[in-house]
């Protein structure tokens, strides 16, 4: 099921339901699932896919290990990020230094952790569909933060995240397929 | 008494025209308490090029702050509300305390230069592994940042640009906020518009953050924990007013304890009032005279000379006690002055002389202390001389008691002792012998008024936020900015070869950060055509994804560089670039100054073969020069001491006449000398040239008491007067020493230190070794 591109929001509509899906998804405490990438890069000629395994724990510690085709592991623990390769070695900052990538992981770990409040803080969200099958557009508030992402929409069905799509500032779109692990 | 009552007028007219004369000059004095007088000059250009930098600077206008004693979250609130309310008052030209080193408005001006400022690889090799590094990029997390800048710098000369404009930071970033690495504590850096020696300008800026602080502070919201948060502030401008108060506050208290306990001593020992404003007539008028001649001299009294004056008046004073407390009741008053003379004027000149030492130490704070306090002394010598005997007659001033004391005998049969004492200081010779002399001050910041914790805590700032100061420095100067420049781009290669070889670990410089002209000129020149940059591009790209026209925004920023003017230093004034950049590269006096900073120097000789024939750069060892110059103070101490000792002693050969009484008076005073020595020693402290200038006044101190002990041919009414007369001198000295030895102004704290220790010694030596042996009840 591919994912529409959200057209810019009009009008700030809050849906009714987006509450009660927050609430929904701050009950789950913990999640893993595998995960499918596939980047489209305007430059490149062919995209390039990478897959690897999420692993979430309320409310702020996720991880994200991409297994081919290199190896790493991205892990953000509260405002610290942890980035390890074998050919860069571990590197560590604080999202304070880098307020354009915590939009980049607000956008994923608030919606995770049923955070309205931390996802309204950084993104005007839209709510689109229904607590069974649900879309979320998000689009950064932040100049600063436009220069790295220029929206992002995430789809799911009841508490699960299925997929995320994130449109570059320059337009290039990154699609990730998410696999629940029970 | 009829004699009063006819002296009351003239002794209050007197009085009063002391106190009007004294309080007139004060008025008219300018007391200074900054610290430039206790700054060194540097002994070299380089070295008083860093010391002129050091106090007068962009670098003086540095403050440094930390906030403490909150939950870490707290202190980053704290941290980031102070900066925006600090931001906002405009009288700081940087503000900063988290965040990315740079923001985004100061780099584009470096990206679009990117191939003018800096290296960048455009061989065939070089793209190739540059194209594959890219594309591993974009297969990681961070693939969005590689998108802001992959296509349009595939060679990567924007990020090193931005490394060495960033710096290195041992700061650890929380919600934001910058904190020390070891412990919960934020960290701002800020520096003001005005220079760190403009206190007014100071005390607005440190203000603005005290109540930027207060405003961000919690105790507001309902709920919060209230009020522990700590504010902490260091740095030359704080320096300079901790100094300034602490002066201040020591300079006050001092003045007005010693006047209340000297006064009140008196009061004890004379009984009555008469005789206190009697003696306060010549110490008034030394103090005023003093203090006029100081002004004229220096155009200023500093606070530190003004209270070390004031404590001098602790000796002076001791000039007018002598004569009433020598006096016979009903003597005429040029009896007293007559019978006492000889020891009277012997006393008041080796004390001056003794004072001379300090006046030419080179040390222009303490000459200025050496300045007040012998001009205070000559001038109460000769007031007591001239004024006092006509006061005393008309006021019939004597000492209470008189007549024949039983304590007295008992008391100088304690002079059989002496052997016991001699060996006291033959032991203090040895201690001092064993433990190999007397331990030596070797940090020149030890003799600065500022006070030891204020320096602890900026020194720990400074470490915390990465900004200690460099002690290891090259200067490069020229005629404008250009020149330095290029003649740092010259010492590049020469300072990367000596990096290899394990000279040094690294060397920061402008130069570094923008290139001359002539350098940005010269990459400008070798730039490859486009067609080869293309060509390049292609053969590198062979067997990877990318499409033919990805890296357009390179070819067309490198096709821009061709034209684009080069980046001035003036370019960047008022940016955070500029901020960053102008203590690298200044003006100062018309020459442009470019300081280059050795970080792990290990082998300065080597360095300073590698820079012969380098016109215009000078290698400087900041710790090297102002250990260079404390020792060339402490050289000119002793030397000072040499000759004021020698002229002491000729004073006194003519003056005593009698070998063996010559030898008593200086044998009293050196041993006097040794067991303070040793007795400093003994409590840990560490000499300094502060302590040998005290060491001097010691030495006159003790004198006086070695002077009036060795007069001979006294009958015991005489001796006993002595006696009394001199327990009264040498409580004033301990009791206005001894104050100065609470002090926080460290010069005043070792002065007032070696001073209390030295007349008790002084006090006890004299008795025992210069006046005449026990008279046998026999004879």
């Amino acid at each position: 099921m591919p994912l529409g591109l959200a057209k810019p929001a009009a009008a700030q509509f809050i849906h009714p339901d987006l509450e009660s899906l927050m609430t929904r998804m701050a009950a789950v405490t913990e999640r893993r699932a595998l995960f499918r990438e596939e980047r489209r890069i305007a430059a490149l000629s062919q995209p390039l896919i990478s897959t690897g395994s999420l692993h979430y724990r309320r409310p702020g510690w996720l991880e994200k290990r991409t297994d081919s085709p290199v190896v790493e592991r991205f892990l953000v623990d509260g405002d610290k990020v942890v980035l390890d390769t074998a050919e860069d070695g571990r590197r560590s900052f604080d999202l304070g230094q880098a307020p354009e990538l915590r939009a980049l992981v607000d956008a994923v770990r608030a919606p995770l952790a049923g955070d309205l409040d931390a996802l309204r803080r950084g993104s005007q969200v839209r709510f689109t569909g229904t607590l069974a099958e649900w879309q979320l557009d998000l689009e950064p508030l932040d100049d600063q933060v436009g220069r790295l992402l220029r929206r992002a929409s995430l789809a799911g069905s009841g508490d699960q995240l299925q997929e995320m799509l994130s449109v570059q500032a320059n337009g290039d779109a990154f699609a990730m397929r998410i696999r629940q692990l029970t | 008494m009829p004699g009063t009552t006819r002296a009351w007028p003239v002794l209050a007219a007197l009085l009063a025209a002391s106190v009007l004369l004294a309080g007139v000059l004060l008025l008219v004095v300018r007391v200074r308490t900054d610290m430039i007088a206790f700054l060194p000059e540097g002994r070299n250009e380089a070295a008083r090029l860093v010391l002129a930098e050091a106090r007068t600077g962009t670098a003086t206008g540095l403050i440094l702050v930390g906030i403490e004693g909150a939950p870490p979250a707290e202190l980053a609130r704290i941290s980031k509300a102070m900066v925006t309310g600090l931001q906002q008052t405009g009288l700081f030209t940087l503000v900063a305390g988290g965040g990315a080193a740079l923001p985004h408005s100061a780099g584009e001006a470096l990206f679009e230069r990117r191939y003018l400022l800096v290296d960048a690889d455009f061989s065939e090799a070089g793209m190739t592994s540059a194209l594959r590094g890219l594309l591993r990029q974009l297969q990681l997390s961070m693939a969005p940042l590689a998108l802001q800048f992959g296509f349009a710098d595939p060679v990567g000369a924007f990020p090193s640009m931005l490394h060495g404009w960033a710096g290195a930071s041992p700061v650890r970033m929380l919600g934001g906020a910058w904190f020390a690495a070891d412990r919960d504590r934020a960290l701002l850096l800020v520096r003001t518009r005005a220079g760190g020696m403009d206190i007014p300008a100071q005390d607005l800026a440190i203000a603005a953050i005290q109540a930027a602080f207060r405003a961000a502070s919690p105790g507001r919201s309902i709920g919060e924990p209230s009020g522990t948060a700590r504010l902490l502030v260091a740095g030359p401008a704080v320096f300079a007013r901790d100094a300034a108060r602490t002066i201040k506050d020591d300079v006050e208290r001092i003045s007005i304890l010693s006047t209340a306990l000297v006064v009140l001593l008196l009061l004890w020992r004379f009984r009555r009032p008469l005789v206190i404003a009697a003696i306060a007539v010549p110490v008034l008028l030394s103090v005023a005279v003093a203090a006029l001649a100081v002004q004229l001299g220096y155009g200023a009294v500093h606070g530190v000379a003004l209270g070390f004056g004031i404590t001098m008046l602790g000796v002076s004073i001791d000039y007018p006690v002598l004569m009433i407390g020598h006096r016979k009741q009903g003597e005429p008053a040029m009896a007293t002055r007559a019978r006492i003379g000889r020891a009277f004027v012997l006393a008041v000149i080796t004390a001056a002389l003794g004072l001379a030492a300090m006046v030419f130490s080179g040390f222009p704070g303490l000459s200025q202390l050496g300045v007040f306090s012998a001009i205070g002394l000559v001038a109460a010598a000769l007031a007591t001389w001239w004024l006092l005997p006509r006061l005393v007659v008309a006021a019939d001033l004597a000492p209470v008691s008189a007549g024949n004391p039983a304590w007295l005998g008992p008391l100088e049969a304690l002079r059989r002792w002496r052997v016991a004492a001699l060996l006291l200081v033959a032991v203090a010779a040895m201690f001092l012998i064993v433990v190999g002399g007397p331990r030596w001050e070797d940090d020149l910041q030890n003799l600065s008024p500022v006070p030891a914790e204020s320096r602890a805590l900026d020194a720990e700032l400074r470490a915390q936020l990465g900004a200690t100061e460099v002690s290891q420095l090259l200067i490069v100067r020229g005629a404008d900015a250009q020149m330095v420049l290029r003649h740092q781009e010259s010492l590049i290669p020469i300072l990367d070869r000596l990096k290899a070889d394990g000279v040094l670990a690294g060397a920061d410089m402008a130069a570094r950060l923008l290139p001359s002209v002539v350098r940005q000129d010269a990459r400008r020149a070798t730039l490859p055509p486009s067609s080869a940059v293309s060509d390049c591009l292609a053969t590198a790209g062979a067997g990877l994804p990318f499409r033919p026209d990805a890296f357009a925004p390179f070819l067309a920023a490198v096709e821009a560089s061709r034209t684009l003017p080069p980046l001035l230093p003036e370019d960047l004034a008022d940016t955070a670039l500029g901020v960053r950049l102008e203590p690298l590269l200044f003006v100062r006096d018309g020459v442009w100054n470019g300081p280059v900073a050795l970080r792990g120097l290990r082998d300065p000789d080597r360095l300073r073969a590698a820079l012969v024939g380098q016109e215009g750069v000078m290698f400087v060892d900041m710790r090297q020069e102002l250990g260079g110059i404390l020792s060339s103070y402490t050289t000119e101490a002793w030397r000072g001491l040499a000759w004021s000792g020698l002229a002491v002693l000729t004073v006194l050969t003519v003056g005593l006449r009698q070998p063996t009484r010559v030898l008593r008076v200086v044998g009293s005073v050196g041993a006097a000398l040794v067991a303070t020595i040793a007795i400093l020693t003994l409590i840990g402290a560490r000499l300094s040239l502060i302590h040998l200038v005290a060491l001097q006044l010691v030495a006159g101190v003790s004198l006086d008491y070695a002077l009036f002990f060795a007069r001979s041919l006294l009958d015991q009414e005489e001796r006993a007067r002595t006696l009394r007369t001199l327990v009264t001198c040498n409580s004033m000295t301990l009791l206005t020493f001894g104050l100065l030895a609470f002090c926080q102004t460290p010069l005043l704290r070792d002065i007032g230190q070696t001073v209390a220790v030295g007349a008790i010694m002084g006090m006890g030596f004299g008795f025992l070794f210069a006046g005449e042996t026990p008279a046998r009840p026999a004879s």
